[in-house]
């Protein structure tokens, strides 16, 4: 199914009572130097159900990324749990993140972070490599198919700086859907590209969300994409306002 | 993995050419100093194929005008040979083991050529003097004196470049190389024995091709001077050394005369030997610190240009300790293929006979650059790949 196609409106919404996908609990966030402490978060508290499209939003440097980072186990809150699943996840391993990272977890970044020395196709497959016992054979599968959901099987032998902004972060879509993840984590995915192309973007994670299931989170700056979504939750100084 | 590393080494094949460039030259520098050692080791290990311990080297020179008549330099070698402690003498050129004098040409037997081969003069004592080990044939004798050729005795690798395998030597003849030697006067020579390899120039130094022709009693009125051998018994020093100068001038106040050691003259050119060996190994370790030094700082520009690849991969599931593994495996095959290039290069020098070395110096030359090559690339990937597996995933990503 090319999901590029689909037309969002056409697909029902997510189920309001949802199982918990994600649950944050007394979340707080402090960056500490010599001199100075910085508040980024301060005792958040978020739930968001299996199937939800939400959106973050707030003015820059309230933190917003940092709380994407800590939902994408990137980062370790200074103190509070987090848990996926209804399982705490504060106390594991390297190792164990990285899995969790790699089997729940896909990332839209604004800036893309494809890497301009692989192809297409060998970006999508990325997060397939740090998969166990998926052969060379099943990650090409995937990939393509990752890449068909968003309209881009003819660009595989393409490099990202072949592409547009819109069709590399297509590129960047199909990566984060490529290990077939319960929860996208889009940080400003609209960011860096323009009306059209972000309408595009925005329309093509709907469809996921709603064809799909995939739990999505989404920074966004843009008032007139997060009405798009379920649930906005607005951020002010590191605290949760709405 | 390590498909994804080739095809990402691949793609980036502009940027690693400096990294490869400077591994490969590293390779290329060990290789060279890899050599040198070996073929320094391997000469040193070799027979000396004569004997200089208690072995001295006199020279006696005539006063300025002055001449050598040959009834006075025959009683001078009497008496010193009458002297206690004093083993055998005899008469030769001056181009004794050790010194830095030599007299060489090259020589002719039939279609073959010899290389440059070291020329001595020596009268019938020289062999036992200098302990030299008799292959085929006999030294010079005074049988010598009624033979109208002049009598050569040759080493055995002259023999191997004059004669074919199992070519009779002994009766045959050699001819200087100069195609012209009869029109210019020279003789031939006739080979009545062949002695074991010499190595006459420093302890590092390899076998060299060397004839001692005999130097047969003609008047010596016309010498200014004569280079005498002395092997004397162990244990003597100085006291027999002014011993045989007194002689000496007993026979003759008109000349003088210099003893020094065979060992004192080794150790000399060692010294010589060593200084520019030293240099070598001090260019050689400044290069190679530099390599070192400039692939670590490759390696760290390299990683400090990859923060957000390295975040990324992070976010899609690599571990800090896969991060680290997988910029030293980069490491590793990069230095594989410098290394495989670096291979493909000096192999010519075996195959194709290059400087005239033993394959064998050369294959363990390879080796030896091989191991250092990957050793030295090792540590120098080791800290800037902790420094990539410790990079905090969400700065990186949030640095582009």
């Amino acid at each position: 199914m090319n999901l590029a196609a689909a037309q969002p409106s056409a697909l029902a919404p997510a189920a309001a009572a949802a199982p918990v996908m994600l649950r944050l609990t007394d979340i707080e966030k402090v960056y500490q130097t010599k001199t100075i402490e910085t508040v980024a978060l301060n005792r958040v508290n978020l739930t968001i159900g299996q199937g939800e499209f939400v959106s973050i939003m707030g003015p820059s440097g309230c933190g917003k990324s940092t709380l994407l980072s800590i939902i994408g186990l990137l980062d370790e809150p200074t103190s509070g749990t987090v848990e996926i699943e209804g399982r705490p996840v504060t106390s594991y391993s390297d190792k164990e993140l990285a899995r969790l990272r790699n089997e729940k977890i896909g990332f839209v970044f604004q800036s893309y972070h494809l890497i301009n020395d692989l192809s297409v196709l060998d970006n999508v497959e990325l997060p397939l490599l740090y998969r166990a016992g998926v052969s060379g054979k099943e990650r090409r599968r995937l990939a393509l198919a990752a890449l068909d959901k968003v309209g881009l099987s003819a660009r595989t032998g393409h490099f990202p700086s072949q592409l547009s902004g819109g069709q590399r972060q297509r590129v960047a879509i199909a990566r984060a859907l490529a290990g077939g993840p319960e929860l996208i984590l889009a940080d400003e995915p609209t960011g860096n590209l323009d009306s059209v192309m972000g309408e595009e973007i925005m329309d093509l994670l709907l469809t996921l969300n709603r064809a799909e299931g995939v739990t999505i989170i989404m920074v966004t700056h843009d008032e007139h994409q997060a009405l798009k979504t379920e649930r906005v939750i607005r951020f002010f100084d590191g605290s949760q306002v709405q | 993995m390590l498909r994804h590393i080739f095809r990402l080494i691949w793609n980036r094949k502009r940027a690693n050419l400096l990294l490869l460039s400077e591994i490969l030259f590293s390779f290329i520098v060990l290789f060279g100093v890899g050599t040198l050692l070996f073929t320094f080791g391997q000469n040193y290990l070799l027979p000396r194929g004569f004997a200089h311990q208690n072995v001295w080297r006199l020279n006696i020179s005539a006063a300025q005008g002055e001449k050598m008549p040959r009834p006075v330099l025959d009683d001078v070698l009497r008496q010193v040979r009458a002297l206690p402690g004093v083993l055998d003498i005899s008469l030769g050129s001056p181009n004794t083991p050790f010194r830095f004098l030599t007299m060489n040409s090259e020589f002719r037997h039939g279609n073959r050529k010899s290389d440059i081969t070291d020329r001595y003069d020596a009268d019938d004592r020289y062999l036992t003097t200098l302990g030299l080990t008799l292959r085929e044939g006999r030294w010079f004798q005074a049988r010598d004196d009624a033979n109208p050729r002049r009598p050569a005795v040759i080493t055995q690798n002259l023999r191997e470049a004059l004669f074919a395998p199992g070519e009779p030597v002994l009766g045959q003849l050699i001819q200087p190389a100069d195609q012209g030697f009869q029109a210019t006067g020279q003789e031939e020579y006739q080979v009545v024995g062949v002695v074991e390899n010499v190595r006459p120039g420093s302890d590092f130094s390899g076998p060299q091709s060397g004839m001692w022709l005999r130097l047969v009693p003609y008047d010596t009125t016309h010498w200014e001077g004569a280079a005498v051998l002395v092997k004397v018994a162990p244990g003597q020093g100085p006291a027999l050394q002014q011993r045989i100068v007194r002689t000496i001038a007993g026979v003759t106040r008109q000349w003088s005369t210099e003893v020094r050691t065979l060992e004192a003259d080794r150790l000399d050119k060692l010294r010589v030997t060593l200084a520019p060996l030293a240099a070598l190994a001090v260019v050689g370790i400044f290069l190679i610190v530099n390599v070192a030094l400039g692939l670590f700082g490759v390696l760290w520009y390299n990683i400090s240009q990859r923060r957000a690849e390295i975040g990324l991969r992070r976010a899609m599931g690599a571990t800090g300790r896969g991060i680290g593994h997988q910029f030293l495996l980069e490491t590793m095959v990069l230095t594989t293929l410098a290394v495989a290039a670096g291979l493909l290069l000096t192999v010519q020098f075996p195959l194709l006979g290059a400087f005239g070395g033993p394959p064998r110096v050369y294959g363990m030359a390879m080796l030896l650059a091989t191991g250092v090559v990957f050793l030295i690339t090792a540590v120098c990937a080791w800290q800037p790949s902790r420094l990539a597996a410790r990079i905090q995933p969400a700065a990186a990503l949030r640095e582009e």
